[in-house]
């Protein structure tokens, strides 16, 4: 009571901290929101992933029955996809691509609140149907007709309603963050001075903006199929199952790149940084990055080559294709360390793993191109390897190296070296371990998406090294709550820049104050950060860097 | 400065041979299973080549990241020289997966061409319906009369067997029932889905020629609901003439030959099989009265025993089963005589003679 004597005018404006945070439109607050709700739904769908491979571990049904695999296997992969990659790589870039801008928000502060709010309701949807009669079991691929005439329960319906929010939440994103990239950008900063991580988002985003609507519409189809006597995918009724698959991939495919390109752009950051040189050909990175967007909608059905009704050559060579630029990209990273001043701090050491890990997916992917190929480990294990190299070996490492590069800018506060060290090397090993073995279960024929199967087949000990594997990811997972819990108490403060940043982030305080930006430093290269700390000396600076210290600026 | 450098250069000897043998250990699982089909073949071919093509990219990149991170470690507060680019570099560094890209695209679109060819005389068309969660194998004649052809519909319990000769052109015709399956055998190094295609579009169509004779295991690979894992099935590849007795006893609609302990007294001839042979090639059984065979299969591949009298006809045929296992098969009476037995998985080398006095 006495403080309200003391401050009347400041209670008016006054929010509890809840209020606070359930109505901001701060890009940050909302980025924070993102990546704290996306990790609660990474450890949902992780428990899920061990209950699977729990399951698998030996063959014989131990503690599940079919059904409950499939809804396992089915919430693991909606989930992780939609609910934690995407968003969690979306949260880290509304929170920091409006600060390399040097913007003080993003274009549309309150849409950028509904995307995010959309996301907790359409993932309590989706897993809802636990509480209804069983979730959905279809796979995250949801193939008709299995998913139309024989899925009855109200749990695939759930799913729909779910993912149909979590797309347009993602369409309503997209164009705010293309608006905020072209649109507020800080006096300077031309296109090709943007921070690699700004270009791959706009890539990103674009592929979000043109992908998700086909599926969001593909979603509404189902629907009606489902529940108003729709035959868009019904044979018995003249409509063709085949049509899905092809709605799906074609929003799927580009999916992938929407995954793994923000994850690109985090390990475009960080490999810098701690080499202490430029990323070698920013422009071939940026043309490789806008040529992988372009391409990815070409490629869907390489998702279909057993189907027997798509023109093979031309998906295997458009998905061949891809790999040259790749190819660019994994030169330009490893031509980054080349005559470099490597520091092996974790965040570095998440983004060496993305870079040793994504390749063998990528090297997977290009094995995969060749339908021949493909028709032996098309729906096998070998699938579900290749695509835990790309989604996690990829993209979850490149999240744990922004979680670690941009902790301190986000709290002020280093996450604990050592701690950092331990769930790297624990999470990579045990990453390996649960996956690599099943490359060859997939290569002997053991088909993906079985809750059980016969000991005859000799693919026992694969199956229990994985499951090994996959714990011992679990276990890794502890080190990095110990680590966040104990920086928040008791964390060492490292002030602004405590990685000796390039990027317009590090220009302001960490934590940001709500506008972001006090003062902008002169932008005049892709390092704008960089070029003041080393103003002095000068042959390390580009020509256009140079100029203002001529000029007498400071 | 000079044994600093010296040790680094061990220890990237030490971690690139410790990857190297690493890649060979792992490299062998990382091959398919024999391919027992012509088209399986020429698919093992370019799997082999585009692995080899793959680990080399991976072993050299990966020995380029460890020695980089290894040889540029940060050791004082000097600035590296900032390089942002070389132009040059990059044209090769974009030409060298394109090339790689093109060779490899032009390859496997050759095999696609050799091992997509329908055979223009099938010897055997089957058409292969899927359903949840099971198959059924419905073999063609050209009498035109489906009360005459033989149907195999297995179960969960009781998967189904697909019998084929070797060496001729088998064409299978994909049917669904319900949601999309995809047929499935490892050792032909080969799926193709099955869907239920509207009226009017074509049912998929796969075509192959088994090499080798052999039960080959396959199962649904397209996931379609709860009992997917139990869509098993096997392919059981014989030589021609086998096959034809095969199938014209499952047409007679031959029941299963019963299986189970042996009746109190009767005469038990021991047999088994191992590396592909019979343990004997001569047998001696009592005549006019019923005896078991205990089959002992040391073999994880099928075998089975089957009895044929001077005519050629069968007079006895054992269930196949892999091993290692016994069984006991009950065999009927048999009249006085000289007969032919063998394993009709592998009708050429595993024979010998059962005499009944």
């Amino acid at each position: 009571m006495a403080t309200t004597t003391l401050a009347p005018r400041a209670e008016t404006y006054r929010r509890s901290w809840i209020l606070e945070w359930l109505t901001t439109v701060d890009h940050k607050k909302i980025g924070v929101m993102y990546i704290v709700n996306s990790f609660f739904f990474f450890f949902a769908a992780g428990i899920l992933a061990l209950v699977m491979r729990s399951e698998l571990a030996v063959p014989g049904l131990q503690f599940l029955d079919e059904r409950t695999y499939n809804q396992a296997f089915t919430m693991h992969g909606t989930i992780m996809i939609f609910l934690f990659v995407v968003p969690v790589l979306a949260g880290f870039a509304n929170y920091i691509v409006p600060l390399q801008l040097g913007a003080p928000d993003m274009a549309f502060p309150r849409i950028n609140a509904l995307s995010f709010w959309l996301l907790p309701v359409g993932g309590l949807l989706i897993l809802s149907g636990y509480l209804f009669g069983g979730a959905a079991a279809e796979g995250w691929t949801g193939y008709t007709p299995l998913s139309s005439a024989y899925a009855p329960g109200v749990g695939t319906d759930l799913w729909l309603i779910g993912l149909i929010l979590v797309g347009t939440a993602s369409i309503l994103g997209s164009i705010n963050f293309i608006a905020t990239i072209f649109k507020m950008r800080a006096p300077g900063m031309t296109l090709f001075r943007m921070p690699i991580f700004v270009w791959t988002m706009l890539v990103t985003m674009t592929l979000i903006l043109l992908a998700t609507p086909v599926l969001t519409a593909g979603l509404i189809a189902l629907f009606i199929d489902r529940n108003y006597g729709g035959s868009f995918f019904e044979p018995a009724a003249g409509g063709n199952p085949i049509l899905w698959q092809h709605i799906f991939w074609f929003f799927g495919h580009p999916e992938v790149y929407i995954v793994i390109l923000p994850a690109m752009g985090v390990v475009s950051e960080v490999l810098p940084v701690f080499s202490r040189k430029p990323l070698f050909g920013y422009r071939a990175f940026v043309f490789a990055t806008i040529a992988i967007g372009l391409l990815s909608f070409s490629v869907w059905a390489h998702h279909m080559f057993t189907t027997g009704v798509v023109f093979l050559p031309f998906f295997s060579f458009m998905t061949a294709l891809i790999a040259v630029p790749t190819g660019v990209k994994m030169f330009n990273w490893v031509a980054t360390l080349f005559r470099g001043s490597i520091s092996l701090t974790t965040p570095m050491l998440f983004a060496l793993g993305f870079v040793s890990m994504f390749l063998i997916g990528g090297i997977s992917g290009v094995m995969l191109a060749e339908p021949p190929i493909d028709f032996h480990l098309q729906d096998t294990y070998f699938i579900v390897a290749h695509l835990h190299y790309v989604f996690f070996g990829g993209s979850v490492m490149g999240v744990f190296a922004a979680t670690y590069y941009w902790f301190p800018k986000m709290s002020g506060r280093r996450l604990n070296e050592g701690l950092g060290k331990i769930h790297f090397w624990l999470m990579f090993i045990g990453f390996n371990l649960a996956f690599f073995p099943m490359h060859m279960l997939g290569i002997q024929g053991m088909p993906r998406r079985i809750a059980d199967y016969s000991p005859d087949a000799g693919w026992t000990l694969l199956n229990i090294i994985s499951t090994v594997g996959a714990f011992m990811i679990a276990i890794s997972i502890l080190p990095l709550l110990v680590n966040v819990v104990a920086t928040f108490i008791n964390g060492e403060r490292v002030g602004d820049d405590p990685w000796e940043g390039n990027t317009l982030e590090w220009a302001t305080s960490s934590p940001p104050p709500p506008y972001n930006f006090d003062k902008l430093p002169p932008i005049r290269s892709e390092r704008p950060v960089f070029d003041i700390r080393h103003k002095h000396d000068r042959e390390h600076l580009t020509d256009e860097a140079r100029l203002p210290a001529e000029a007498g600026e400071s | 400065m000079r044994p600093l450098a010296a040790r680094f250069r061990l220890w990237t000897l030490i971690r690139a041979g410790a990857l190297l043998s690493l890649v060979l250990v792992m490299s062998g699982c990382l091959v398919p299973p024999t391919p027992e089909t012509k088209e399986a073949q020429d698919t093992f071919g370019l799997y082999l080549l585009v692995f080899v093509m793959g680990a080399i990219v991976f072993v050299g990149v990966e020995a380029w990241i460890v020695y980089s991170v290894i040889r540029y470690r940060r050791r004082d507060d000097r600035l590296p020289t900032q390089l942002h680019g070389n132009t040059f570099i990059e044209l090769i560094w974009t030409a060298i997966p394109t090339v790689i890209v093109l060779v490899l695209f032009v390859v496997s679109t050759m095999t696609l061409g050799a091992i997509d060819q329908p055979s223009k005389d099938p010897a055997v068309t089957i058409e292969v319906t899927g359903f949840q969660w099971q198959w059924t194998f419905r073999y063609l004649d050209h009498d035109n009369n489906p009360n005459n052809d033989y149907t195999v519909t297995g179960t969960t319990a009781q998967p189904p067997v697909m019998g084929l000769p070797v060496g001729q052109p088998i064409h299978l015709i994909l049917h669904s029932a319900d949601v999309i399956h995809s047929f499935f055998v490892p050792h032909f190094l080969i799926k193709r889905d099955v869907i239920p295609f509207p009226a009017g579009q074509s049912p998929n169509t796969l075509n192959f020629t088994i090499t080798n004779a052999g039960t080959y295991g396959g199962q649904c690979a397209e996931f379609c609901g709860d009992l997917h894992a139990r869509m098993t099935f096997s392919v059981l590849a014989m030589a021609p003439d086998a096959f034809q007795q095969w199938l014209a006893n499952a047409k007679a609609g031959r029941p299963p030959p019963p299986t189970g302990s042996a009746p109190p007294g009767a005469t038990v001839v021991d047999l088994s099989a191992q590396n592909i042979a019979f343990s004997t090639s001569q047998i001696e059984v009592p005549a006019g009265k019923p005896f078991v065979i205990r089959f002992n299969n040391k073999d994880s591949v099928g075998h089975n025993v089957a009895i044929f009298d001077a005519s050629g006809k069968v007079v006895y045929r054992g269930e196949i089963f892999s091993g290692p296992k016994t069984v006991d098969y009950q065999v009927p009476a048999l009249q006085p005589g000289t007969y032919h037995f063998q394993c009709d998985v592998h009708s050429t080398v595993m024979v010998g003679t059962l005499v009944a006095t």
